[in-house]
């Protein structure tokens, strides 16, 4: 259904008269399969349903015009792969290729459901057959993912038809490049890629700067472990980017962009470059854009691979084909950036929102969040909930908000414990701080920050000194080592978390590492290393007692580091089966039928067999 | 012209002047490793931190490139200040404990110890200030030297960590090295001079006259070019150590009879 004929769009009124013409040709009845292409679902197979209803519809000899499509990211990656047929909005889950033709022939043809792929409510166990009766998305409002699971990110059609580029069509006609500016800044849009700066500033101060060419950036390096956010955006709706880049280089009065995307996307950027083809077909990128006197170009260039890679001045290093280092910022990017141009850099989801701030007006987005944080964030919930996967929520939420009704809460029955956000240099959040609402400056008064989105669940099962040991390692593998405090400091904070975690903990190490906390965040080069104590402060902050019971008692409460803890037999729960006898490597068990297994602390090594073996659960870690 | 306020006392720089410009201007110390005023400056060791009135509040700046604007207020001896650049000295002390020249500047800032471990060793007791980095490539032209690794695994290095084909053996890099880590050898039977620890080797010399070693052949090459002194004459006193230089001279001057005497 290719309605747009390659042919350039060389006017405003012209791409509004293709979106009415591709508006009119939609008929009333006609089907759609969905399948989510998004990274979780992919990763369980979902192209190769794609294929299956593809050829599903090629071999069904209907009338109806039927379309199966491949989107993006829908969330609850932990029920996918997800198909939705349309219309009826029916959502059926963990969809597996066998299950293609009965799909096809009950609800796609017969208008039936099938029940068995419905999702089932967490708490009452009900069938829900629409997207709208499930709590997951109940609780969510789609800004930024609006259309992720809608459109088909390699038709620029979709996206139009959807109201796309009307956005950049409403700046060329009728806004000055301060009234964009003015609208963002009325929106109180802050960046979503870790600092919360606003926007509107910074887009203001780059157009102020003097010096040309002027450049303007998208930063797709989206480099925290467990987060894809960006990823979902740039796969899912690579146009809302490229949109939004638009805009706002017509407000900075840029012609040139570039978009750094992290080196593990090459689906981000074959769908990014698609799109920014199609755009250019259209006109829509190119000289003269819809007949105005404003060009821009925009190029995609592939991350250098390393975390730091996504920090500004790093990432500007990087396209220039240098070591992706940072540098002192005393200068600012916006005044000296890219090849020491005025240059402004946002992330992938701050562009995201600037189109839906255009057609809908700052106010509107305003309306949504809190006194400062407006509009939706974002987050990539991953760890000990029910449900994972992308959600969007409007920026007020709490956190338990978050974590019960989107979640779904805690698996098996366990308590919960912390929240880790902020991606790896983020802070835990504890269970007495649940009610705290997502925003900026709220989560660092916390002592985590709001970060590019990413929400780490934690169960009681969780050793917090590990957590905190987990992402000191994380950062210090990815610290570039430029500058003495990140290098060395969080080298020596490793050496302190290894002995504690090793029982070897020493009186006044907590205290240590608060130091070294301190030196970091005053003195380093880079907002790496100026937060990376922030898993260690915030864990020493919320749980000292664990830190305490490693150092004095050589007792780790979660049970989670070997040697301090112990495996003991439950005498009542103990069936004498023997197994554990039989599979104890270091014959440490002793035991005879009708009487309980007892193992002997001496010659224990602790290497948990017995734990894992016993199919009664008699085997206790204390 | 923008006044620095230091410690209370009032100095003017030029705009873009850095902080720690206005701190010699105005007779203050601050300790420095990997500025040089050679080479623009990184501000990788943060040895020269330094408070910075914001108002409100302060904030810890890197002196060696922070670039004065406007009129600023600054402590160089602020609790802070001191605290930052004493922790930045210890965790470099614990790095490089052999360094004579390191200790000795950790003991004018008042620090005589360390209490940190020695857990990070890419390479012995290199500080990776850079400057030689930065010497190699900005001043001699030949970027013989460079930053292999990434964090603690971070060193200084030729490529692939052999002898660098580059390097022209001019110890430009020891010259710099703020704290003794790199050094000329000279091995005199080879007539060869080692950097090291890069182990490159260039060929020296020979004093025509009484045999003692002069530079290495690229670097006099190198001076040639870029001193456009690229004559027969200069070239032939070149082939002479700096002493027999000297004699002949003298000599041509015609002042040979009273030297001699
Ligand atoms: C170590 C480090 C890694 C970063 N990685 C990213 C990243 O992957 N994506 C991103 O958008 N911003 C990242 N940032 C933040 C960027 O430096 C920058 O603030 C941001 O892209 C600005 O865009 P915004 O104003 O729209 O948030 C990182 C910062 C640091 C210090
Ligand atoms: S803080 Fe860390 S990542 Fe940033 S410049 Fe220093 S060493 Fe590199």
């Amino acid at each position: 259904m290719t309605l747009l004929s390659n042919k350039r769009l060389s006017s405003i009124a012209e791409l509004d008269a293709q979106r009415k013409e591709l508006l009119s040709s939609r008929a009333p009845s006609t089907k759609s399969v969905y399948v989510c292409t998004g990274p979780g679902c992919a990763a369980k197979g979902s192209p190769k349903l794609y294929e299956l209803f593809r050829e599903a519809v090629s071999q069904a000899n209907v009338d109806v015009e039927i379309r199966a499509k491949a989107v993006g990211c829908h969330g609850l990656c932990e029920y996918g792969p997800i198909v939705i047929i349309e219309p009826g909005d029916i959502f059926y889950q963990r969809v597996e290729e066998p299950d293609v033709a009965e799909i096809f022939r009950e609800t796609v043809l017969g208008g039936r459901l099938v029940d068995r792929l419905l999702y089932e409510h967490p708490a009452t166990g009900e069938k829900l057959d629409t997207v709208d009766k499930i709590p997951f998305y109940q609780v969510q409002q789609r800004v930024a993912l609006a259309y992720n699971g809608l459109i088909d990110p390699t038709e620029i059609t979709d996206y139009i038809t959807e109201g796309g580029y009307s956005a950049l069509a409403k700046v060329l006609s009728s806004m000055t490049a301060e009234e964009v500016v003015s609208e963002v800044e009325a929106a109180g849009l802050r960046g979503r890629g870790g600092g919360g700066f606003p926007t509107a500033r910074k887009w203001r101060s780059c157009r102020e700067a003097e010096g040309s060419p002027k450049y303007v950036i998208c930063n797709g390096d989206e480099g925290d472990p467990g987060a894809f956010m960006d990823r979902a955006i740039m796969e899912g709706n690579p146009h809302s980017v490229i949109e939004g880049m638009l805009i706002g280089a017509y407000a900075i009065g840029s012609s040139d962009g570039y978009i750094y995307v992290r080196n593990e996307y090459p689906l981000s950027v074959e769908r990014l470059k698609l799109a920014i083809e199609q755009a250019k077909e259209l006109g829509l990128i190119g000289e003269n854009i819809l007949g105005s006197s404003f060009s821009f170009d925009i190029r995609i260039n592939r991350g250098g691979g390393a975390f730091v890679c996504g920090e500004s001045t790093a990432l500007m290093a990087s396209l220039e084909g240098r070591p992706g280092e940072p540098r002192a910022k005393y200068v600012h990017t916006v005044e000296s950036g890219l090849w020491e141009k005025p240059t402004n850099l946002n992330n992938v989801e701050t562009w995201t929102n600037v189109p839906a701030i255009i057609n809908r007006g700052g106010e509107w987005f305003a309306g949504i969040g809190t006194e400062k944080s407006k509009g939706t964030k974002v987050f990539s919930l991953v760890g000990k909930v029910v449900n994972t996967g992308l959600v969007e929520v409007p920026m007020g939420i709490t956190l338990r908000q978050i974590i019960d009704e989107i979640g779904g809460g805690i698996p098996d029955g366990k308590r919960f414990k912390a929240v880790q956000t902020g991606g790896p240099s983020g802070g835990c959040i504890p269970a007495e701080h649940l009610d705290a609402r997502v925003d900026f400056d709220e989560l660092t008064k916390l002592g985590s920050m709001m970060g590019s989105g990413g929400m780490i669940v934690m169960d009681e099962d969780t050793c917090m000194v590990r957590v905190a040991k987990y992402f000191t390692d994380f950062l210090q593998k990815e610290s570039c080592g430029k500058c003495t405090p990140c290098r060395e400091g969080l080298a020596q904070m490793l050496y302190i978390l290894d002995r504690i975690t090793d029982g070897e903990g020493q009186v006044g190490d907590v205290e240590r590492l608060e130091g070294l906390a301190e030196l970091m965040e005053g003195t380093a080069l880079c907002a790496l290393g100026k937060t990376a104590a922030n898993p260690v402060i915030s864990t020493i902050r919320y749980f000292r007692d664990e830190y305490d019971a490693h150092i004095k008692e050589k007792h780790c409460p979660a049970k989670e580091c070997r040697g301090l803890f112990r495996y003991e037999i439950d005498a009542d729960a103990c069936k004498s089966c023997g197994i554990c006898l039989q599979n104890c490597p270091a014959e440490a068990i002793t035991g005879e039928k009708k009487v309980p297994y007892v193992i002997d602390q001496e010659k224990c090594t602790l290497c948990g067999t017995c734990w894992e073996k016993c199919p009664f659960a008699a085997v206790l870690k204390v | 012209m923008p006044t620095v306020t230091i410690d209370g006392c009032k100095v003017t720089v030029k705009k873009d002047e850095t902080i720690l410009d206005a701190a010699r201007k105005a007779g203050i110390w601050i300790p420095t490793l990997c500025y040089h005023p050679a080479v623009p400056s990184d501000a990788s060791c943060r040895l020269c931190m330094v408070e910075l009135d914001r108002g409100d509040w302060r904030q810890l700046v890197t002196s060696c490139n922070y670039p004065v604007r406007r009129d600023i207020v600054v402590y160089v001896s602020s609790e802070r200040a001191e605290a930052a650049r004493r922790g930045v000295m210890e965790l470099l002390l614990a790095r490089a404990p052999e360094s004579g020249e390191l200790k000795a500047l950790a003991e004018r800032m008042g620090v005589y110890e360390t209490r940190y471990p020695n857990v990070t060793e890419s390479q012995r007791n290199c500080i990776l200030c850079g400057l030689c980095v930065s010497v190699c490539e900005q001043i001699i032209g030949k970027a013989a030297i460079g930053f292999a690794g990434r964090g603690v695994d971070r060193a200084v290095a030729a490529p692939f960590r052999q002898p660098s084909e580059d390097c022209i053996g001019c110890g430009a890099c020891a010259a710099i090295c703020p704290v003794g880590t790199i050094k000329i050898r000279i091995h005199a039977d080879e007539q060869e001079v080692e950097i090291s620890p890069f182990k490159s080797r260039a060929k020296l010399l020979v004093c025509e006259q009484c045999g003692a070693l002069v530079a290495s052949k690229q670097v006099s090459e190198q001076a040639l070019t870029r001193s456009n002194l690229n004559s027969e004459e200069f070239r032939a006193s070149l082939r002479l150590c700096p002493k027999c230089r000297r004699l002949q001279t003298a000599g041509q001057l015609g002042a040979a009879t009273f030297y001699k005497k």
